[in-house]
Formats: structure tokens, sequence, C-alpha cells
């Protein structure tokens, strides 16, 4: 094998693993805040999907519109969801888990009465292939990787130097430590399903115009985001970005030498490695 | 007294008039004949079985429109009952269970995804119901399984034909490079591209997979493309990962052959694709339903379809409806409902149908004739447009 061909693969791999680092992220903040896990948040990736595809494919906007419509957009779906349904779930994990199932079918049965079956295109925000000894690099998939690792550094900045990001992470360690301090639960609780939606959504959206754009295209990046928080920890953000890594490096370079198939069984090998030898997660607190 | 039992009788003569007219004429135009169709109408599959289940639509109301099926003297009007089994062979087990015994049904129209055929004709088999389906697997057909009819070409059909004429037609293609999806469609479509293109002299580089809803094909596409292929087959992938594949094919800098052995709705396929990637791809299996180069028939029928759902059918499609047509003239003129004599009124002569003829065959391949059989268009993209090149005669038909 040569070395452009190894190379090629982790770049691969590499490439799209910090959009599904995002939608990891959305997930682990939901369950720290609200110790909710969201089977529906592939969901909220699909409608961040759908709204750049209606901003930028049909309506003509330009991209970075399109974006910051699509993170709006599903933050502010994020919040009538925690209003309407999550809240009152919060700690109820069953509970929580059938309704977040019935929200996944909800949400996916209602895109696909608004949008079809059908795969939709989204046109190509960046063009342009970047070649060099043999390896070759989509300028679309660097602006990707790029403006996701963007938003996970202010993401970062947001939740330890702003006084709403501390009050997020108090109500993460101690809910009602948090409450005694003068922590708006409630609003933080929304605020956080807000961020944490606006995350997958900002993921769709990025990779919309790289894949096309279906109801159902969901169901894939929250396993991918499952698997990404296991290894690197719950509630842990430098965990997520090292799972992702982790995640990408094995499927780029695991393509080369099995079947896919293979490739998926070696991911959730290594979430049980984790699970066994490390519960936590590589990065996760204790 | 006696005026109010002359009212009575009036009243009395006058119901039982009414319910002679409810019952004579009205009852032989009221009798219901319930048809199933199955398919996954949610999930990453959902296409298929919107495809299939609007054709039966389509074809059920046109013939309630015109008076319903005259049958042995009755009329039936068709009741349609369709289930979602997500592309789930138990949740289509499940359907079909339903269909037989609560639903009551003799005859299952449409179908589709490989697994979930096999899992509906371990119930329909034994239960002598007429099952007529999409779905492409080599064990879907056999004369294990006499009441089970494949109303589209399957790959067995398209694979040999197209690499024939790609043997004639570009002799200078002699890599071929094969990825379809990791199911039964997907294995018994490379199975067959291997089987036919190596018979043929043609070297096969990969024979890949990859797991459906895959949306990133670079790791897999960097391992085949390093082989240097001539051809890159999408053999059995859906419209929108063909696309896809094509599409960052194109990226990683593929500038060969491409084919997409047994494609089926090119439309969509072209959308994610873009124009430049899909651009020259040659479909042995394709059908748009737009073109010049369909029948009229073909034609008329999608524009009602586009008309009412808004969205342009594949093949599958086509294929349900036709089927739909045959199996329903057959009742008509077998005179009965009764599934054996209804297959006996089906196989042996060929249909006219919304294809144009139809033979039923297949045997020299599944050793039952339970195989539609019409002729292959090649046709290649050009410009996001299909543009038929040439008509091959699939083995079967040809005998």
């Amino acid at each position: 094998m040569s070395l452009s061909l190894l190379v090629q693969a982790l770049l691969n791999g590499f490439g799209l693993a910090m959009a599904y680092v995002l939608v990891a992220l959305g997930l682990t903040l939901i369950f720290s805040i609200l110790e909710i896990i969201n089977f529906a948040h592939g969901e909220f990736y699909m409608v961040g999907a759908f709204v750049a595809y209606l901003a930028f494919g049909v309506w003509g906007l330009p991209y970075v519109v399109a974006l910051l419509a699509a993170i709006v957009c599903v933050a502010a779906a994020g919040v009538v969801a925690e209003r309407l349904v999550f809240r009152h779930l919060c700690g109820k994990t069953l509970n929580a888990f059938i309704v977040s199932l019935g929200l996944l079918w909800v949400m996916q049965a209602a895109a696909q009465l608004v949008f079809g079956v059908q795969d939709k295109s989204v046109p190509s925000a960046f063009s342009g292939i970047v070649r060099f000894s043999g390896v070759v690099i989509s300028v679309e998939r660097l602006a990707v990787t790029l403006a996701a690792a963007a938003l996970i550094v202010a993401l970062y900045a947001f939740l330890e130097h702003t006084r709403t990001g501390r009050a997020m992470r108090a109500t993460a360690q101690d809910a009602d430590a948090a409450a005694l301090l003068g922590v708006n639960i409630e609003a933080v609780s929304a605020f956080g399903f807000g961020v944490g939606c606006g995350l997958a959504g900002a993921s769709g959206a990025l990779l919309a115009p790289i894949f096309s754009v279906s109801p159902s295209m969901g169901e894939l990046p929250v396993v991918k985001a499952f698997i990404i928080i296991i290894i690197g920890g719950m509630g842990s953000l430098p965990g997520a970005v090292l799972g992702g890594l982790l995640l990408g490096a094995l499927e780029g370079v695991g393509t080369l030498f099995f079947s896919s198939a293979a490739v998926n069984l070696l991911g959730f090998l290594m979430v049980i490695a984790v699970l066994l030898l490390r519960p936590r997660g590589l990065l996760g607190g204790t | 007294m006696r005026t109010a039992l002359s009212v009575i009788r009036v009243v009395a003569a006058l119901a039982s008039v009414a319910v002679m007219a409810v019952w004579t004429p009205a009852a032989a135009a009221d009798k219901v004949l319930p048809i199933g169709v199955l398919g996954p109408l949610s999930g990453g599959a959902a296409a298929y079985g919107l495809d299939t289940s609007r054709a039966a639509e389509m074809k059920a109301d046109e013939i309630n429109a015109a008076g319903g099926l005259k049958i042995g003297g009755d009329l039936y009007k068709i009741k349609l009952i369709v289930y979602d089994h997500k592309a789930s062979a138990a949740d289509a087990a499940t359907a079909a269970n339903k269909l037989l015994f609560q639903d009551k049904v003799k005859y299952i129209i449409g179908n589709t995804v490989g697994a979930t055929c096999n899992a509906v004709q371990t119930v329909t088999e034994p239960q002598k119901v007429l099952f007529s389906f999409m779905c492409w697997g080599t064990k879907n057909l056999g004369p294990d399984k006499p009441y089970s009819f494949r109303s589209l070409l399957s790959q067995w059909e398209v694979a040999e034909p197209f690499y024939r004429w790609v043997k004639e037609k570009h002799p200078s293609i002699k890599r071929i490079a094969a990825i379809s999806p990791n199911d039964t469609s997907g294995i018994d479509t490379n199975t067959a591209v291997v089987k036919y293109a190596k018979a043929l002299g043609f070297e096969v580089v990969a024979d890949e997979y990859y797991e459906r809803g895959t949306k990133d094909f670079y790791p897999t596409l960097t391992k085949i493309l390093a082989l240097k292929p001539d051809l890159l087959d999408v053999a059995a992938a859906p419209a929108g990962e063909a696309g896809l594949i094509l599409k960052q094919a194109r990226e990683l800098g593929f500038k060969g052959a491409k084919g997409w052995t047994a494609g089926v709705n090119p439309v969509p396929m072209i959308s994610v694709a873009g124009k430049e990637a899909a651009e020259g791809v040659w479909t042995p299996a394709n059908i748009d339903v737009t073109s010049e180069f369909v029948s009229p028939a073909v034609r008329k029928f999608g524009e009602a379809f586009v008309t009412r759902y808004k969205e342009v059918p594949g093949a599958i499609a086509i294929a349900n409806y036709a089927a739909f047509d045959v199996i329903t003239k057959a009742m008509v003129e077998a005179g009965s409902l009764d599934t054996d004599k209804v297959l006996a009124a089906l196989t042996g002569r060929p249909h006219q149908t919304i294809w144009g003829p139809v033979v039923i065959g297949g045997k020299d391949t599944y050793g039952i004739d339970r195989q539609f059989l019409y002729p292959v268009v090649i046709a290649e993209i050009r410009d996001g447009k299909l543009v038929d090149l040439a008509q091959v005669a699939p083995i079967g038909l040809k005998k």
C-alpha cells in the first residue's frame, strides 16, 4: 500500500468527523442538563439540512445565511420541543426514551409529507479540489471541517467564559445546588436543549451540500454520535473531539483493509472495549 | 283500525321494495375484492414503497371508476389494503399475516426490497395466495414458489445483455468495479454482474458493498479507484446513493466509464450526482417517464402520476401498474377469484401491458416461468437526460 493511499484514507476519515462531533456535542449537552437521551436528535440534524436546502438550494440565499438560518430555526425547534414535551419528562428516563422515539417518527413522517421521499440535492457551496502527491482534498470538505471546528471552539468559549455557559455547566453538575445559587433551571434547560439541537442543525446544514437531503438522513449521524460520545466520554467536549477523530481514522483506514460491514463492526467493538475497560469514556469525568 | 292496517301494509310494501332495490342490482356492484399491497413506505427505501402503492392506487382507481371487475357474473370493486413494512423482513411477515388472516386477501400485488419478499412468501405460498413483486433476489422465484411472480426485470435479466452490449460497443473497457448495498438485492446484483462480466471476458477488479444509508463513499471509493477500473458500476445502489457515489468518484478524479446495472430512478440520481458526474452513465434497467423514448402509454401514466403525487415515478411504479393490469385481467378471463384458475390464465401466453407485450418466462434461470420479460433498453445519461442507445433482449426473451 502506498503512503499517499494511507494519507488519503486518513483524510477521508477525518474530513467529516468534526461535523459528526457537532451532533455528538449537542446530544451530550442535552443529556448533561436534562438527563434525557434524545433519540430524535438525528431528526434535528435532518431539519437543519432541509432549512439549508430551502434557504440556499431553493431560495438562493448566501450559504452563510442558510447556515445561520438552520442553526436558529433548529435551536428554536429544540426550545419548543423542550417546553412542550421534554421538560415534563426530566429524570424519567424510560418515558423520555419512548417519547423521543415517537418524536423521531413524527418528524420523519412530517418531513416526508412536506418534502417527499426522494433525495434532494443541495448545490455545492464551495467548489474545487486540492491535489498534492496523489492525495485529493475537496475544498468543500475542508470548509466543512473548518466551520465545524470553529463552532466547537465557539461552544467551548461559550461554556467556559459566559455567565449562561457557566449556569449550564452548574446545572449539569448539580441542578439543585445551581437552583439554590439562583440559576433559573427551567430557562437553562430550554436554552441548553436549543443549543444542543442548534448544533445538530448546524451539522445538517454543513453536510447538506456534500450529501443529499432526505427525511431519513438523521439515522446514521445519531448512531455515529452515540459511538463518539461513548468513546470520548459523556459530557466531555474534548472527549467528543477525540472520539470523532478516532472513529474517523478507524473508518477511513479500516475501509482499505475490510468491508464496510466489518468496519462498522469495528466501531462497535471499540465501543464495547471502552465500556468494559473505561466505562466513563476516554476523557469522561468520574 | 282498518286504516292503520292499510298504512302498515303500504309501509311494509314500500320497505320491501326499498330493500329489494338495495339487495338486487346494487348487491352485485357492491362486492368488494380486497387486494394487498406491501412496501417500505417510510425510512430510506420509502421511494420504492411509495412508487409501488401509488401505482396500485392509480390502477385500482381506474378499474373502480370504469365500474369494477366483472368476474364470473359478479361485479367487484377493488379495495386496496396497504401496509408499511419499513424494509424489515420481520415487519413484512407480520403484514402478510394480517393481509391473509385478518383482511382475507388472496392477492398481494406489489412489494419491494429483496429480503421482505422472502418473508412474505413464507406466508403466501402455503395459502396459495398470488403474490406479485418487484424484489430482486434469486431465491424469490422457483418451482417451490408457484404463486409468486416478479413484474420487474431483475439483475439476472439485465446484467448479461448490458455487459454484452458494453463488450460489443466499447471493446477498450476491460476492468470492471461493481459496488452495491450490503443486502440481498445488492449481493444478488453484484453476483450477476461478476458472473456475466467474467463470462464475457472482463476482469472484475472490485466487488464491493456498503451499508444502506451511507452518505460518505470516499473511504470505499478510495480503495476501488486505487484498482484502476475502466468502468465503475454502481450496480444496485438506489438513486440517492448512486448519485452520491458518482459525485464523490468524480471528486476523487475518476474519469472512466460508468454503469448502473440495476438502477431504477434516474431523475433523483441525476439531481443528487449533478449533471457532470451523471454524464455518460449507461443504464439498462431504467426508465424516464418524461422522455420522448418511452411508449405513449408510459408517458401518459407518468404525467398522471406527477399530477397526482407531485413526484416522478420510476420503473417500479410502471412494473406494479403493469402487474396489477395483467393480474386483474387474468381474473376476468378466468371468471374466478380462485388463484389456481387465475394462475392458469396468467401463464403460457404474452400479455399486452403499459410496457408493450410482456412474456412471463424465466424457466432457464429460476426453474419456472414466473418472471415478466420485456426488452432491455440501454440508455445513456446525456446533459441530465436519458438517451436511448440500444434495445437488447434478455436471454430468456431471445429464446
